[in-house]
């Protein structure tokens, strides 16, 4: 789901920054659970992190503005587990109105005693690219006017300017195919640097830049 | 309730939000799905021992040490792991540095993409849809939310870490602070100082 409301960059009127005094890293205790089951589950429920972006993005956009940051890890957590076959949603439902239903083990958890090693370990997106650059450090590249309905992380807001490469990343797990698939079929990442200028108009001022990090699919030679 | 103020934006009560969290919870771990001390595990780390202070020692150690800096610049998640900090969202960081002629700040317009090793997890603004929306189109306005003013003359260079590569911000070290040991200088490094919306100072 590409052109929604979380494509967030440049948009207008959502106001003054909000702050909150002593920044707690979760505000409730469901908000650990939520953060919990996220990170213990993404392995047997057998998604990736670009098809977890996916389904967020999929959200309604009058309800994912709605939403505080843990709810939408909930709702989209609820989505997956119903949508891999892990639990039914009548089971949650019931569950929730305090009834209880007969559950059978069906697969083995993450190891509790590997969640350290785990977070510790990572896991890259780099992947082994044995095809040539197409773009150099240095070279004016164009951002595609590209909208695919499927899962991309090309920004709304650079689509159809100008830019320039600052950097080859390499190849990288392409989010677009494993969010559809989990084909992590690698595709060149670089840096792009826009000037304020192009991207927003002649009020911007003229020294200040954003860099995006983009995929070759995104990118097209200029003239 | 410290949560902040779009918190009357939301139409579920709490309770609700707890018993559906606790059905969720409840049908993956007798499922088989998870394990619940592999959530308190998971939430232990990034709650009570990985966060900014690590951050802090990083930027305070590339301060102090050229030869340690020169590294953070060429490849800051070998440089970190050093230090030991290193893991989920860290893979590959990039050391953005501020200098008189640049002020660097980090934002993810897509979702909330943050540097956890060193900077453990996002504060709510940084998640907010004011900051992912204003930071890339208006990043003066936004750093004077901060307190942070850029001379007009001076680039702002905003970083959209929407890829899988993650930033962190190396402050300008305050003046003053010559004979300051790394621990003392890791005092003076904020968080918002390596996401760029604060500076370090000796204040």
């Amino acid at each position: 789901m590409t052109n929604s409301i979380h494509d967030l960059g440049g948009v207008h009127g959502f106001g003054a920054i909000p702050r909150e005094t002593g920044e707690p890293v979760f505000h409730a205790d469901w908000e650990r659970t939520v953060f919990g089951l996220m990170m213990a589950g993404m392995g047997t429920l057998q998604v990736n992190i670009d098809f977890v972006r996916s389904q967020m993005e999929a959200t309604p956009p009058t309800e994912y503005v709605r939403l505080s940051y843990y709810e939408l890890w909930l709702r989209t957590l609820e989505k997956m587990a119903v949508d891999k076959g892990a639990v039914s949603a009548n089971d949650l439902s019931t569950l929730a109105r305090g009834e209880d239903v007969a559950l059978d083990k069906t697969t083995d958890p993450f190891p509790p005693e590997g969640m350290a090693g785990f977070v510790a370990g990572g896991a890259s997106a780099l992947r082994p690219l044995d095809t040539p650059a197409k773009f150099k450090v240095g070279e004016r590249v164009r951002a595609k006017t590209d909208s695919p309905a499927t899962h991309t992380r090309l920004p709304r807001y650079v689509r159809g300017h100008l830019g320039e490469i600052v950097r080859d990343a390499g190849g990288q797990i392409y989010p677009d195919s494993n969010a559809v698939n989990g084909d992590d079929q690698p595709e060149r990442l670089y840096s792009v640097r826009f000037t304020a200028r192009e991207l927003w108009g002649e009020d911007a001022n003229p020294h200040d830049t954003v860099v995006v990090d983009l995929w070759e699919p995104y990118l097209e030679p200029t003239p | 309730m410290p949560h902040d103020h779009h918190d009357h934006d939301h139409t579920e009560p709490p309770s609700d939000l707890s018993l559906r969290v606790k059905a969720l919870e409840t049908a993956l771990t007798r499922k088989g799905y998870v394990d619940p001390a592999a959530i308190d595990a998971v939430v232990d780390i990034f709650e009570n021992k990985v966060g900014p202070r690590n951050g802090a020692k990083v930027v305070a150690k590339a301060w102090s040490d050229p030869d340690f800096k020169a590294r953070l610049l060429e490849d800051a998640s070998a440089a970190c792991a050093e230090l030991g900090f290193a893991g989920l969202q860290g893979e590959q960081l990039k050391a953005v540095e501020n200098t008189g002629d640049v002020h660097n700040m980090v934002v993810c317009t897509l979702c909330s993409c943050y540097p956890w090793p060193v900077l453990g997890l996002p504060p709510s603004w940084y998640k907010s849809h004011a900051y992912r929306s204003r930071s890339v189109i208006e990043p003066r306005e936004v750093l004077k939310e901060f307190g942070i003013e850029v001379p007009e003359d001076k680039e702002v260079r905003v970083w959209d870490s929407t890829a899988e590569l993650r930033y962190l911000v190396i402050p300008e070290r305050p003046a003053g602070t010559d004979g300051m040991s790394e621990d003392e200088l890791a005092d003076l490094v904020t968080r918002d100082s390596m996401i760029g919306t604060g500076v370090a100072s000796r204040a």
